[in-house]
């Protein structure tokens, strides 16, 4: 073995330190008329800083999102029976396999206005707030769902959180206002980020090489120029400055994490190096085989727990991608197909079936006397429950794995009272160990938990 | 000296510019573009620039205002250091880049250092402090030492130069104007970084850098001589190219998506082809026709390759690649709203949508936004049927619908009139075995096919106005304030009593106090 240079014994990024014992990141605060304005939001007094919530039996509780665009078909979608007894819809039949650990959480409405189509219902859903406006352009006005939790739970991982798109997409993941974390969507590259040459499996000793101390002087040497300007730009580059400086945190944590021993799991192997072609063809995108191809490196990243929190974007809002044996685009088809939408519907239930391969594929993955599942808290959902409408009632909401048992699986809930969905945020929020006091803002203000989902 | 008085006077006297509040400045962090031509301006064109950056986002309709206004995420930072490595790593593989580079040949810390300042006024368009430089030059010498070569040190120190702020944002804060109190005013070597990114969209080379740091370019006379080589240069080309390209959104053509069982001409490489005619048409207008920007509509000069002619139907100009041609005069196709560039990109997979077309036109090219379509309501619209054979039948059923005819109203009867051309650009005369009807009105000017409508797009008393306001908006880098109407609307009536040249309007707001003033930080 190489001896270890003394340039590896520099200091180890001092994150929690810097941030008073509170949320590992910058959170960015609300930017109005160009200016930064500090908003008495609940959401900056949710969180008590604790670490992710172990399982009983030892295994962290994870989250994951798995988001596709357009929405649903309701009426297609809803099972006719609730509670644990609850049967298959035709656009829930693909998730059939792994239905014990799914739990349908119908007829939820997000509250906030719906003032720009697809994005209110996205920013509504995920932030639990209305769109701020920087420049006139809509942006989410706070984190979303998986960055709150990734703020809490992401430090003891090598990667806080991953995004992932099944196809060409932007994602959904904000840290706040013209704050987008964008998703690799290249299975390739997130292939070599994830399993690349510093992937080290269990058994195996951290990374040893000199070259990491030396990358790790860049970044001070990035945090100081950073500082430096920080003290002479205007409030707003303040904060874009800030998160700046939180990526490069991230990124000496990283450094300081491959390091140490990897994690002695016994579901962790390096996965074999995949020789797939993802190129169109005739002229359409292979949604599910790309799909596959993430899904799988995302399971095994939680098995390897290189993250406890992912973000899966199938599609985005308003994609307009030609799906198998469709006519034309799926928004195309959202909003011109006419009644009965049988290929919305067709669609949908494609959609559906690349969940179910992701649900799958963690319920294979054995850990203890249990599964990765188990130990999984997974939101599906959309940004409109009806694609053709853009309505925000009866969204598609499903939570599946139930956190190492903080939550309900195999059950049907469905509200007749048009209950906020930001109590559902809220439940799963709180179902990975964060004693979060309220999720969202205004009409889109949750105090209480959806007690009905939870166990 | 009295003949060339009496010619100064011929040009119509200009009124002198309105006085107006600049906007305060903001950090702009490079494009992708940007990034990608800087890396080759500092260390040559053979670089190979990596392709995973963080994604340009437009603001305001321009991905440069993006770049003021979005936050990095922690995948983009890593995606900066991984990128400052492959690049070092080319630059010392390649015999020829390290030579251009590397200047002495001792091999040690005196020699990297050199290096480095270099680099670094270069990279970071200002010399460097000594306490920077000290910085970077020590990251190089531990590399060197722990890693036993010389080479792979200078490595480190190059990749520190890349990741810095200092390099990925431009840092333009402005100075006291000494000439008039209370004003500020961009500092000569920051004028040297806006000039060569609004002209060139790159970093300023050697001889513009130095004609900051000389001072040069906070007069009238040092901006123009530089503007007059920098619009001479082939820069200057790909400058013009990536203003349209922004303003067009023509970088939407990498995610084309057609389906070739409809269109059997589409293929993956269309989307590249369409933008390349796009963007030869606005480099041959602006430099080498030096002509009236409103010829872009109505111009049947096309730049073609053999895949564009065989959708247009016209003889390809050149059995290889791209060359210049004159579009028949009876083929109804001319100018951009002709290319695929727009009517392709502007439409759906399957078919076209006259909305898109008339959407693109109004907030596009005349600056007029429209308003989301209201929530909560039907937005579908009858299939393809004996009833609606066409789609202006099934539009006009959908228009009967009052909450979706105040905006309908203003975008469909525009991109009716190119139903003639179907959804990836080809010529069709029937739809569904129905001659089509692409008559309409823009404005009120009744225009009775796609050929007329490219003249009222051109006689259109908002196109010149907005492209005016939108190459302002990208040479300054932000979303004009109302209080900067009044400026906007001077050059624009420049433009004008240019003939439209859009050279003549680089010029002039490369000369603009809103190009060239700031306001105070924003706190």
């Amino acid at each position: 073995m190489k001896p270890v240079p003394p340039l590896l014994k520099r200091r180890l990024p001092g994150v929690r330190q810097q941030h008073g014992g509170f949320s590992r990141r910058t959170v960015l605060k609300g930017l109005f008329r160009g200016s930064v304005v500090a908003l008495s939001l609940p959401w900056l007094e949710i969180f008590a800083g604790r670490k992710a919530r172990a399982c009983d039996d030892g295994f962290p509780t994870r989250f994951g999102l798995f988001f596709w665009g357009n929405g649903n078909v309701p009426e297609y979608w809803v099972p006719g029976t609730e509670g644990y007894d609850w049967e298959l819809s035709e656009l829930l039949t693909p998730l059939s396999d792994v239905k014990a650990w799914v739990s349908v959480v119908s007829g939820m409405s997000v509250k906030l206005p719906n003032t720009e189509p697809h994005t209110s219902g996205a920013a509504g859903l995920l932030t639990g707030m209305g769109l701020d406006t920087v420049n006139d352009e809509y942006t989410f006005a706070g984190p979303t769902i998986d960055q709150l939790i990734a703020n809490e739970i992401g430090g003891d991982t090598i990667f806080p959180s991953i995004q992932t798109g099944g196809t060409d997409c932007d994602g959904q993941s904000w840290n706040g206002p013209s704050s987008r974390n964008y998703p690799e969507t290249d299975p390739y590259t997130l292939y070599e980020r994830l399993f690349g040459d510093t992937f080290r499996a269990p058994g195996e000793e951290g990374v040893v090489d000199p070259s990491l101390g030396l990358r790790q002087s860049i970044l001070d040497s990035v945090m100081e120029d950073i500082a430096a300007l920080q003290s002479r730009v205007g409030t707003a580059d303040k904060a874009r400055l800030e998160q700046h400086l939180d990526g490069v945190r991230d990124l000496e944590t990283r450094l300081a994490k491959l390091q140490e021993d990897p994690p002695d799991l016994a579901a962790c192997s390096q996965p074999p190096a995949f020789t797939a072609d993802f190129a169109d063809v005739d002229g359409r995108p292979q949604i599910s085989a790309r799909s596959r191809a993430m899904c799988d490196m995302i399971t095994m990243a939680l098995a390897c727990d290189q993250t406890r929190v992912f973000s899966h974007y199938l599609t985005d809002p308003v994609a307009d991608i030609l799906f198998p044996d469709a006519s034309a685009g799926h928004h195309s088809l959202t909003h011109d197909e006419p009644d009965p939408q049988t290929e919305v519907r067709m669609i949908t239930a494609d959609c559906v079936a690349e969940l179910a391969y992701l649900l799958t594929a963690m319920s294979n993955v054995v850990e203890g006397d249990a599964t990765l599942l188990d130990h999984c808290v997974v939101m599906a959902a959309s940004e409109v429950s009806q694609g053709r409408t853009h309505s925000l009632d009866d969204m598609p909401i499903l939570v599946a794995g139930g956190g190492c048992g903080a939550l309900k699986t195999g059950y049907h809930y469905r509200s007749y009272t048009q209950e906020n969905a930001s109590s559902v945020m809220l439940s799963v929020i709180r179902a990975m160990g964060i004693s979060a006091a309220s999720f969202g803002a205004d009409e889109g203000l949750a105090t209480d938990g959806l007690s009905d989902i939870e166990a | 000296m009295l003949l060339l008085l009496a010619c100064a006077t011929v040009d119509p006297v200009r009124e002198s510019a309105p006085v107006v509040e600049p906007a305060g400045p903001v950090l702009k962090r490079l494009t992708h573009a940007q990034y990608g031509n800087s890396i080759q301006s500092l260390f040559g064109d053979a670089v190979v620039v990596p392709d995973d950056i963080e994604p340009d986002a437009a603001s305001d309709g321009l991905l440069v205002i993006g770049g003021t206004v979005n936050s990095l995420s922690s995948l983009g930072v890593e995606q900066y250091e991984t990128a400052a490595f492959d690049v070092a790593d080319q630059v010392m593989a390649s015999d020829e880049l390290r030579t251009a580079l590397v200047s002495c040949d001792t091999a040690d810390d005196a020699c990297s250092r050199t290096v480095l300042q270099a680099l670094g006024r270069r990279a970071w368009r200002r010399p460097l402090s000594d306490a920077e430089l000290d910085r970077i030059a020590t990251i190089a010498s531990e590399a060197t030492a722990t890693l036993g070569s010389w080479d792979e040190g200078l490595t480190y120190g190059i990749a520190a130069l890349l990741e810095s702020p200092y390099f990925v944002y431009r840092v333009e804060l402005g100075e006291d104007d000494p000439d008039a109190p209370g004003e500020r005013r961009y500092t000569s070597l920051e004028m040297s970084t806006r000039l060569a990114y609004f002209l060139w969209n790159s970093t300023p080379d050697e001889e513009l850098i130095a004609a900051g740091e000389a001072g040069d370019l906070v007069t009238d006379a040092g901006i123009d001589a530089q503007v007059d080589r920098m619009l001479s240069d082939d820069r200057a080309r790909a400058g013009i190219r990536n203003f349209f390209n922004e303003m067009l959104t023509l970088y939407e053509l990498d995610d084309l998506s057609k389906d070739p069982t409809v269109y059997v001409h589409a293929s993956s490489s269309v989307g590249a082809s369409a933008r390349e005619e796009t963007l030869s048409l606005a480099e041959w207008l602006t430099f080498d026709d030096d002509g009236d920007y409103r010829d872009f509509f109505t111009t049947q000069t096309a730049f073609l390759d053999p895949k564009l002619a065989t959708i247009y139907r016209v003889p390809a100009p050149s059995m290889d690649g791209f060359a210049k041609t004159t579009l028949p005069a009876d083929g109804g196709r001319r100018g951009f709203l002709g290319e695929v560039s727009f009517l392709a990109l502007q439409a759906h997979p399957t078919s076209t949508s006259p909305t898109r077309r008339g959407k693109f036109i109004r907030e596009v090219l005349l600056c007029q936004p429209l308003s989301p379509p209201p929530a909560d309501v039907d937005t579908s619209i009858p299939e393809p049927s004996d009833g609606y054979p066409t789609m202006r039948d099934r539009l006009e059923e959908h228009m009967s619908n009052e909450g979706c005819a105040v905006c309908h109203v203003q975008t469909d009867p525009i991109g009716l009139g190119f139903e003639n051309f179907d959804g990836l650009g080809g010529w069709r005369d029937t739809e569904n075995g129905n001659t089509i009807d692409p008559s309409g009105d823009l404005d009120g000017v009744m225009f009775p096919d796609a050929w007329s409508l490219a003249s009222a797009v051109r006689a259109n008393s908002n196109l010149a106005p907005c492209f005016s306001r939108t190459l302002y908006q990208y040479a300054t880098g932000h979303a004009a304030s109302d209080a900067e109407d009044p400026l906007i609307d001077w050059h624009s009536a420049g433009f004008a009593d240019s003939g439209y040249r859009v050279q003549w309007l680089i010029r002039d707001i490369a000369a603009s106090s809103g190009f060239r003033r700031l306001g105070e930080v924003e706190q």
